[in-house]
């Protein structure tokens, strides 16, 4: 025992400068009212039987006395307020990782699990030694500490009522690196992981976490529970026929019984398709629908169960996407005439083609608002205000330098993830002649000759615009004749109206979400599904943000508001069964222990509520006259 | 006693302005006169002198029998009844004589006690029976004691008397301690007529050396001892609470006592107790009791005197 208020010593003197006082003030009787009365043998007749008991009377005056003493002695020692010397001494430092991941959202404990993960976390809070400080952080896709280390039970508490449970996974092996290094150098370390256990590996790309020196405790909430959800979906239009497009999604039943399901797909609101499943436990089932149509903008696909009760994690019975915008695109080409290139413009019913012969060029370009320029064997002496496509440019006026010629090139070398000649066969191309092409420092090289020494095809941006330039005139090879033609044609122009085939429909949550932005703006804002609005900021032309929270979102950048869809789709938070054990780092977690509950730490508030209780029963004792 | 009646010339105060009360007043004459007129018709056709008191003595007529009591002659015991029953039952005779009527009034403190109020009424009572007394041409004395004969007015006879016996009740104050036995003892000794006469107590009986000494000593004197009790209802309840230290106003005697409601209970049941055993004590020994409260009008006890027996015969 120590005392963390007055020192002991002063705490000794006040005892007995005061316990003097009190024992001053029995010694010397209070001076008596003197009464007169007529007959005094009256009362010697009463007062004989209370004689018989004056060694009693002397006891209780005693005991009046040591009841004095002891309420002093009681108040003395809350003034040092008193601690358990060992609490002191061995303070543990504990980090309490609180999963606030989409499966926390389950309802399989009352009112939902991670409202018991909470009064579990209040209960260790509660259970806290003397010397102990604690940290609590949200584990979600990104982990969070609610506040600074700290003993204050009552802080600590209130931190948790923030908490709530997200639509994202749980990034766990983050979480455990947070906690380590919030705990390294401690020597009672103890990292508590209230949770339902489906965290994944305790792994990530940098290798598994080692927790050193810490103890790690496990505190389970949830039970078995049943659930069928939705776990992948996406949807994307065709290249060709943009008023149609094609869903493909996964249907998962994580719990221990056959689920009888109804999948609905709505689009813009209304329904679209709807279908009957029958899931076997554990059963992961695909479905793919082709040649859609109906939707112009939003898809959202929502299953639930044919007898009309809810399973334990609504989270993943639903999800959002949100088909490419349909737009025209402005397409001005400069050509003396070329038939390939016109029939393959012709494909896209969405593109209006203005024609023009180079020496109208600068009238044309100077006139509008053109999403893209297309020119044929053609080089303008300066670059245009607008993305383009250069066939065989030469000049100094071309985005790339053009250097000699080669006899007979060849794609030897094609990026084939770049969006212009993804799913392209290009390696056949015979091509007669052409230019190597030097690219700029930023500049992608797409397709190369001569072992990929030669660029003949490169994509970049100059001054904010997108081009793609190709080193050899089309007509003097096969290329117009193939299929890949019209595609690479269109491709191009897609991917400078950002309309490419690798469109997302919809983010998942827990990632960062890197959303292309128009304008040159440094922040951005952000509707969220629930309403509310958040400022983002916006890097390298993209907004960037971690989501945690499924739906339909809006962001306006500017004066440009653009929409996209973010989704949970995540079987392992679907599989929501809670785990036994949990094992880190080679390591089994073990089970809560050392935080016993309703026991407060102050000594002191005791040690007054005893004073407190002493001077009822003194106050009781004196009006009864049991202590005079 | 309130608080500033410890200071000295505050209690001087307050006996000057009781001996300044009208004692005896006109009213209280035409109430004597009333009584006096009472008495008369309750014994209508006496003659003056003609009192007879039941005494063993030496008269002619048998009157009664009585129990034995320790100190009867044993010559006036009826052997004839003890043959029989087996009980010793002493003959009483009547015999004329002209009473001798005592008025000894306790003057100790605690008739003052309480702002005089029992003294006040004792005064007033011994007033009384010395009027219907002396009105019946009885010899009629008045004594004040306390623990010894303080004063006495010799015996005197007549109506017309009565305002000497005023006079000398109204000197008398309360002072002194009671001890009833020795002041009687003296009053015995300097009786005229030893042996003879009512003599009527008029105390509170407040000895602390016990009720019974005086009255047994007027009793194996041969008088006729006849006891008003005068009694305060306000000693029974003292307004007194807490820590406090009680001391008797007679002999001075200190006791620490902390008074609660449960302790004034028995106190209370303390003083009726005493007062039984005083009622007790009179009845066992047939010496008639009257007990006396202040708060009974004075006129109202004489009557009850009368009815009671003994004072008029």
């Amino acid at each position: 025992m120590i005392f963390a208020g007055l020192p002991l010593a002063q705490l000794i003197a006040i005892f007995g400068a005061v316990g003097f006082g009190v024992l001053v003030l029995y010694v010397l009787k209070l001076r008596r009212r003197v009464v007169a009365v007529p007959f005094s043998p009256l009362w010697e007749r009463i007062l004989r039987d209370k004689e018989a008991t004056s060694l009693f009377s002397r006891l209780k005056r005693l005991l009046s006395l040591l009841l004095q003493l002891a309420l002093l002695a009681l108040l003395v020692v809350a003034l040092g307020d008193p601690r358990a010397a060992e609490s002191l001494i061995k303070g543990r430092t504990v980090v309490v990782l609180l999963d606030a991941s989409a499966s926390m959202q389950a309802t399989d404990v009352a009112p939902s699990r991670v409202a018991v993960a909470k009064d579990e976390v209040k209960k260790i809070v509660r259970g806290l030694g003397g010397a102990d400080r604690m940290l609590v952080a949200q584990m979600d896709a990104m982990v969070t500490p609610l506040g600074p280390l700290s003993g204050d039970a009552s802080a600590l508490e209130r931190e948790l009522d923030s908490v709530r449970a997200t639509d994202a996974r749980a990034d766990f092996p983050r979480a455990l690196r947070f906690a380590t290094d919030v705990l390294r150098g401690v020597d009672q370390g103890e990292i508590i992981v209230v949770s339902d256990g489906a965290l994944g590996p305790a792994s990530d790309a940098s290798g598994p976490v080692h927790l050193g020196s810490a103890r790690l405790t496990y505190v389970r909430v949830g039970k078995e529970a049943h659930n069928a959800g939705i776990t992948q979906f996406s949807v994307r239009r065709y290249p060709l026929d943009k008023s149609r497009y094609e869903v493909m999604l996964e249907v998962s039943n994580t719990g221990p019984d056959v689920e009888d399901v109804e999948l609905q797909l709505l689009g813009d609101g209304a329904l679209v398709d709807l279908t009957k499943l029958r899931l076997q436990p554990g059963e992961r089932l695909p479905r793919f629908y082709p040649q859609l149509s109906g939707a112009s903008r939003t898809l959202e696909a929502k299953i639930s169960r044919v007898d009309g009760t809810r399973d334990e994690l609504p989270a993943d019975d639903r999800a959002y996407a949100l088909l490419p915008a349909r737009r025209r695109a402005k397409v001005l080409v400069v050509t003396e005439g070329d038939t390939y290139l016109e029939a393959a413009l012709l494909l896209d019913e969405y593109l209006d083609v203005t024609d023009v012969a180079p020496k109208a060029y600068p009238q044309a370009i100077a006139k509008g608002d053109w999403d893209a320029v297309i020119f044929d064997r053609v080089t303008p002496a300066e670059l245009p205000k607008a993305h383009a496509l250069y066939l065989d440019p030469r000049g100094p006026g071309a985005p790339v330098k053009v250097e000699g010629e080669l006899k007979n090139p060849g794609f030897d070398k094609v990026d084939r993830k770049h969006p212009t000649v993804r799913f392209l066969g290009l390696d056949a191309v015979n091509i007669a002649a052409g230019h190597k092409l030097v690219p700029e420092s930023g500049d992608k090289v797409v397709g190369a000759s001569d072992g990929g020494a030669s660029p003949i095809l490169v994509a970049g941006v100059r001054s904010g615009y997108k081009f793609v330039a190709l080193g050899f005139d089309v007509t003097a090879s096969d290329l117009p004749l193939r299929v890949a033609w019209p595609l690479f044609v269109l491709d191009c122009i897609n991917w400078f109206t950002d309309e490419d085939a690798e469109y997302l429909s919809s983010f998942r949550t827990g990632d960062v979400w890197r959303i292309p932005v128009g304008s040159a703006v440094a922040q951005a804002t952000m509707k969220r599904p629930d309403g509310s609005t958040v400022s983002v900021p916006v890097h390298e032309g993209r907004a960037v943000l971690l989501g945690v929270d499924a739906g339909f979102y809006e962001l306006t950048a500017g004066q440009e508001t653009t929409s996209f869809a973010a989704n949970l789709l995540d079987a392992s938070e679907s599989a929501i069964s809670p785990q036994e054990h949990l094992a880190v780092d080679g390591r089994e977690a073990g089970a809560l222990a050392g935080f016993h509950l309703g026991v407060r730490r102050e000594i002191w508030i005791y040690l007054l509520l005893a004073a407190a209780l002493l001077t009822a029963i003194e106050w009781a004792t004196y009006h009864r006259r049991l202590t005079v | 006693m309130g608080l500033l009646d410890v200071l000295p010339w505050r209690r001087e105060r307050k006996v000057v302005s009781a001996a300044k009360d009208e004692l005896f007043d006109d009213e209280f004459q035409r109430k004597l006169e009333y009584l006096s007129l009472v008495s008369r018709r309750v014994f209508a056709g006496r003659l003056r002198a003609e009192r007879r008191t039941k005494k063993s003595g030496s008269g002619v007529e048998f009157a009664d029998h009585r129990a034995y009591q320790p100190g009867d002659d044993f010559r006036y015991l009826d052997w004839n009844v003890y043959q029989r029953f087996e009980r010793l039952l002493v003959r009483l005779y009547e015999e004329e004589e002209d009473l001798a009527i005592y008025l000894v009034l306790d003057t100790s403190a605690s008739m003052g006690f309480g702002g005089g109020r029992k003294l006040r009424y004792g005064k007033k009572v011994a007033a009384a029976l010395a009027y219907v007394g002396l009105a019946n041409l009885d010899r009629v004395s008045v004594v004040t004691t306390s623990d010894r004969v303080m004063d006495r007015m010799p015996e005197t006879r007549g109506k017309a008397r009565i305002f000497k016996v005023f006079r000398f009740l109204r000197e008398a104050e309360a002072e002194g301690t009671t001890d009833l036995g020795d002041a009687l003892k003296t009053f015995v000794a300097q009786a005229q007529k030893k042996g003879r006469g009512l003599v009527v107590l008029v105390s509170d009986l407040y000895d602390p050396r016990g009720f019974e000494k005086g009255i047994n000593v007027l009793r194996y004197n041969k008088f006729d001892p006849f006891v008003v009790h005068v009694v305060d209802p306000g000693d029974a309840r003292p307004k007194v609470h807490g820590d406090v230290l009680v001391y008797d106003c007679e002999t001075g005697d200190e006791r620490e006592v902390t008074v609660t409601a449960k302790v004034l209970d028995r106190f209370a049941d303390a003083y009726s107790h005493y007062l039984a055993d005083v009622e007790r004590f009179c009845a066992t020994h047939q010496v008639p009791y009257v007990p006396a409260s202040i708060e009974v009008p004075f006129d109202d006890l004489i009557l009850r005197v009368f009815r009671r027996g003994g004072f008029l015969r």
